[in-house]
């Protein structure tokens, strides 16, 4: 493993990239290892054409770069297999227009959703995505990471909310998408390309969403079922009642633990959120106490802490690197059999039923696991996603079409120069 | 309805770049042995019902196969790209861009013989499509589960899922549940060179690049969708419908903010200005005051109490927008009425002149009131009648300016105006199209919207799906191998779009 800054391409000749930007620009390397490994050289442009000229440079100098925002996601997809230039993007920290009765903001990338989520909130509004680990992540990596939370299936996610993307190019320039306006078909749309794309096209630099009122009034309940067929049923009669619901999960008793609702094996938990204006929030938690009475579940408000608390568990802290998080898609009606499939061993698994995604998360997770949860998941239309784990299982993971994958990264970054190798690109 | 034609004038059959006819005639007799007989015309009588859409752009294709597979349509593509001829894809023709006209001749390939639903699963409330399902079928279909399938284009008894998802359409409803691109989950494609691949997944956020969302609104120039699998959202236990009268468009428009302001987002938000009441009125009498200067229709759905409290918010702000009367519905039958003016727009505007052009552009919303006034100002200017009846929520316009063709001169008039309406949208922070797609008719405003930078990336793409060049060609960018003929033509012989539209 190269040490701290050593060049880790041969032939790099990073006086480029550093004359890229003013000294002012340039930051320790030694605050961006990822996986053990450091960068040569580490910017922190403070404008969309300063991340141009850093990646023109980069380019001529046949240098890798990583761009990082919070950097709480550097892990997801194949490992990057060169690391010359980090790229900080929380340098570019404007929020650009923000038209309240439009409904629209223009951010840079680097802004955090927490700063964006108070300026939104301000005006009563809000952007309807919950990711891991929290809103601490830049917009930048939102999009990159198209990282989804509880809310997904019920609301919007972020690729249905983005409106307009301007990305940063290896080439040094920058090319924009879409727009900032609600409906629009002008053209391919670039912005949806890059949300998910973990910045393997372009550098985003700033990006246009939608964005929707922040409802009246909330609730948020447990009900912890006695046992996962129980769970099953009143998560889909609450969910077919038609109930306006923002979050539906069913989570196993150790995670249910984990994120301060008491219970033990096989109790199942369905952790409910509603929002809406206060008298339909009413009767969704009437009709919730109907649905739990019948399936023999205690029922109980939670706090917004436990929501959180679970946003956590789908992301890991630095100190857990054996720890294997995946995710698997499988449609909602399979979601159940799933985590019955996982069982409830040393390992913790939890779903986001309208969107058919469930997380499994344990140090004893095995490829031979992982293989035959993907192996189901597949049967049923599904994928699995590893979100976090030792480089030598992340191939195991679905990745769409590799084809077309590549041949958009040839297409967009021949010289390999942003994130090589997230999608087994570079070998 | 079938798909309206009623005025066409000083159509120029778009030059063709041809394809030799030995070439040709080996392709035919290739095709009729893969897809059989009945599944591929070549007669040039035969292929006259096929060289439009509902625009009036004309060019007639070689050959027109109606593949019945997945298989087939890597058949077809396979064996035009073996010989170098190429293949435009076509749902029913409803489209309002020229995205289906043939413009350099060749293959097309007509979906409408693959209309089956494969499935439709309740518990998972998703539906998987073959791509020639009707839009209404599927709504059909669905209602009786108690779901319904959100983007319901004002051409839905005749447009195709397929078309839907390669415009990425939109609809009255889709204010509050979003574009098609939202409804879609995953797709069955070929690609150009005929490989067939999925792209998304039964369930959101497939891991990888989001192919499905690029090619949801490609308009048929990175492949063909053969099957389809989108999302379906419960039917709403309440829906109530408004119907506010104003003295203005002006009014109108301020109303549109007023509500959303209010913390609303209805599911839908619609405006008929005099022009269009006018017309309306005359056919039929739906009860709209026809000294009125804009009707605005507005749609809150949900649960009960949702209802309640949203439509006493809506009409507080339409009577603060000064609503000189406002009509309320929550019956089926009540509604329907409400909205049969919004619906026989249609055929009301046919009367008013021998023919229009249907704009369609977008701006952000609370730049309505102004946008709307230049578009009547520019109208006056250019000497041309012009009614609005649009998607107010989500600031789409669609301007029809009114014309006769054979008065001279005033086609290019028309045009002309309709460039300065486009142009006014872009001003206004805006774009170029809402939902009805660049395909030929704007592919040369694409420049006042995008730099160099912006379209040399979309024709990367392009060529990323396409390298020879040959699938749908001279459609959505502003430049292509050999489109320049058609470009020019398209400017000269383009004349807006014959059928009428809501
Ligand atoms: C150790 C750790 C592991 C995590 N693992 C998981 C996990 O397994 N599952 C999970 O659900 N969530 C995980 N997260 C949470 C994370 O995915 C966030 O949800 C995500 O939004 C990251 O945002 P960020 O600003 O931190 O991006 P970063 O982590 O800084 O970047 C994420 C990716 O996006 C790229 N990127 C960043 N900014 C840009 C930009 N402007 N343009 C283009 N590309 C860009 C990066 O190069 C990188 O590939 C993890 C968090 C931690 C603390
Ligand atoms: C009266 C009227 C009202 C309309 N109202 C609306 C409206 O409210 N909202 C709206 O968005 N549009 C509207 N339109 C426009 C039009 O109906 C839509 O664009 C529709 O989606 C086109 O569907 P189609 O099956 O007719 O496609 P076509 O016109 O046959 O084709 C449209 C485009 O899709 C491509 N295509 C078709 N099938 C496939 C496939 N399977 N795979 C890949 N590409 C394919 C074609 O190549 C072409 O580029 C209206 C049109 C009319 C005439």
């Amino acid at each position: 493993m190269p040490a701290r800054g050593t060049l880790v391409t041969a032939t790099s000749d990073l006086e480029g990239v550093l004359a890229a930007l003013p000294r002012a620009r340039h930051r320790e390397t030694s605050a961006y290892p990822i996986e053990g490994r450091f960068p040569s050289v580490a910017l922190r442009p403070e404008s969309p054409d300063g991340v141009a000229r850093v990646l023109a440079a980069a380019r001529d100098a046949r240098a890798a770069v990583v761009p990082q925002g919070a950097r709480t996601a550097l892990t997801l997809g194949r490992p990057v297999s060169r690391y010359d230039v980090a790229l900080d993007t929380t340098g570019l920290h404007r929020i650009v227009e923000y038209e309240p009765a439009d409904m629209t903001v223009t951010v840079e990338a680097g802004v955090t959703l927490h700063a964006l989520q108070a300026r939104l909130a301000e005006e009563g509004q809000y952007l309807s995505v919950d990711p891991p680990p929290g809103d601490e992540v830049t917009i930048g990596g939102l999009l990159a990471t198209a990282r989804a939370g509880a809310w997904r299936g019920l609301l919007p996610g972020v690729r249905d909310l983005v409106l307009g993307i301007t990305v940063a190019t290896p080439e040094g320039t920058l090319v924009s998408s879409g727009g900032r306006v609600v409906k629009n078909v002008t053209g391919y749309d670039l912005h949806r390309l890059h949300t998910g794309a973990l910045g393997s096209l372009g550098v985003i630099v700033s990006a246009s969403f939608k964005v929707a009122p922040l409802p009246e009034a909330t609730a948020m309940l447990a009900l912890r079922c006695p046992d996962i067929q129980l769970a099953e049923r009143a998560a889909f009669e609450l969910r077919d009642r038609r109930l306006p619901l923002r979050a539906l999960s069913l989570l196993d008793a150790s995670t249910a633990t984990t994120v301060g609702v008491e219970t033990r094996a096989p109790a199942t938990t369905v952790l409910a959120a509603f929002e809406g204006v206060p008298a339909v929030v009413a009767r969704a938690e009437r009709e919730s106490r109907d649905v739990a009475r019948r399936m023999r579940a205690a029922i109980e408000a939670v706090p917004p802490f436990t929501w959180s608390a679970l946003r956590r568990r789908a992301a890991l802290a630095g100190s857990e690197e054996q720890t294997v998080l995946v995710r698997l898609g499988v449609p909602p009606s399979r979601v159940a059999s799933t985590l019955a499939a996982v069982g409830s061993g040393r390992l913790e698994a939890w779903a986001h039923v309208a969107a058919g995604c469930v997380y499994v998360r344990g140090a004893s997770l095995t490829a031979a696991t992982l293989l035959a949860l993907q192996a189901d998941a597949h049967a049923a239309g599904g994928f699995l996603q590893v979100e976090h784990a030792p480089a030598e299982l992340r191939d195991i993971g679905d990745a769409g079409d590799l084809e077309l994958t590549r041949t958009l990264k040839a297409t967009f970054d021949p010289e390999g120069v942003l994130n090589p190798g997230r999608w087994g690109d570079d070998a | 309805m079938g798909a309206p034609r009623t005025h066409e004038v000083a159509r120029g059959t778009l030059p063709a770049m041809s394809t030799s006819q030995p070439t040709l005639a080996v392709l035919v007799d290739e095709l009729t042995r893969a897809l059989g007989k009945s599944s591929v015309l070549a007669r040039p009588e035969e292929l006259i019902a096929y060289e439009y859409d509902a625009t009036i752009e004309r060019a007639r294709p070689d050959i027109v196969v109606f593949p019945a597979s997945t298989d087939d349509v890597a058949t077809v593509l396979r064996l035009a790209r073996k010989h170098g001829v190429p293949v435009v894809p076509r749902g029913s023709g409803t489209g309002l861009a020229g995205g289906a006209v043939p413009v350099q001749g060749g293959v097309l390939c007509v979906l409408t013989r693959m209309n089956r639903i494969l499935e439709i699963d309740v518990r998972n409330r998703t539906a998987t499509i073959e791509p020639g399902v009707i839009n209404l079928q599927l709504q059909e279909a669905v209602a009786t589960h108690g779901l319904t399938y959100a983007p319901d284009p004002s051409s839905q008894r005749v447009c195709t899922i397929g078309g839907n998802v390669a415009t990425n359409a939109g609809g009255p409803h889709t204010l509050v549940h979003g574009s098609t691109v939202n409804h879609v989950l995953g797709m069955r494609v070929v690609l150009p060179d005929g490989r067939a691949t999925f792209l998304g997944s039964r369930v959101p956020d497939a891991p990888g690049l989001d192919l499905r969302g690029l090619f949801v609104g490609s308009e048929g120039t990175l492949g063909i969708a053969t099957e389809i699998v989108v999302r379906l959202v419960p039917r709403a236990e309440a829906v109530r419908t408004l119907l506010a009268i104003f003295a203005s468009i002006e009014d109108a428009s301020n109303a549109v903010t007023r509500v959303i302001a209010s913390g609303v987002i209805p599911v839908a938000l619609e405006m008929l200005d005099r022009e269009i009441i006018r017309a309306v009125q005359h056919s039929r009498d739906v009860g709209y005051p026809e000294d009125a200067g804009a009707v605005l229709l507005v749609e809150v759905e949900g649960l009960r109490e949702t209802v309640e409290q949203q439509s006493a918010q809506v009409i507080e702000a339409l009577r603060a927008a000064g609503a000189l009367d406002l009509r309320i519905a929550s019956e089926a039958a009540e509604r329907e009425r409400l909205w049969e003016g919004r619906k026989s727009a249609i055929g009301a505007i046919g009367a008013l002149a021998p023919n229009f052009y249907l704009l369609d552009g977008v701006v952000p919303r609370t730049r309505l009131p102004e946008v709307m006034r230049g578009v009547e100002e520019l109208s006056a200017r250019y000497g041309f009648r012009c009614g609005n009846v649009f998607h107010a929520g989500d600031g789409n316009l669609h301007p029809n300016v009114m014309f006769d063709s054979m008065e001279p001169g005033a086609t290019e008039r028309v045009l002309a105006l309709g460039a300065e309406i486009l142009r006014l949208c872009i001003e206004a922070g805006g774009a170029i199209t809402g939902e009805h797609g660049v395909g030929l008719e704007k592919r040369s405003y694409m420049e006042w919207m995008f730099g160099a930078d912006d379209l040399e990336a979309m024709s990367r793409i392009r060529l990323a799906f396409d390298e020879a060049g040959l699938f749908n060609p001279c459609k959505v960018l502003p430049s292509g191998h050999g489109c320049a003929s058609a470009h020019s033509a398209e400017l000269t012989h383009h004349l807006a779009t014959p059928g009428v539209y809501v």
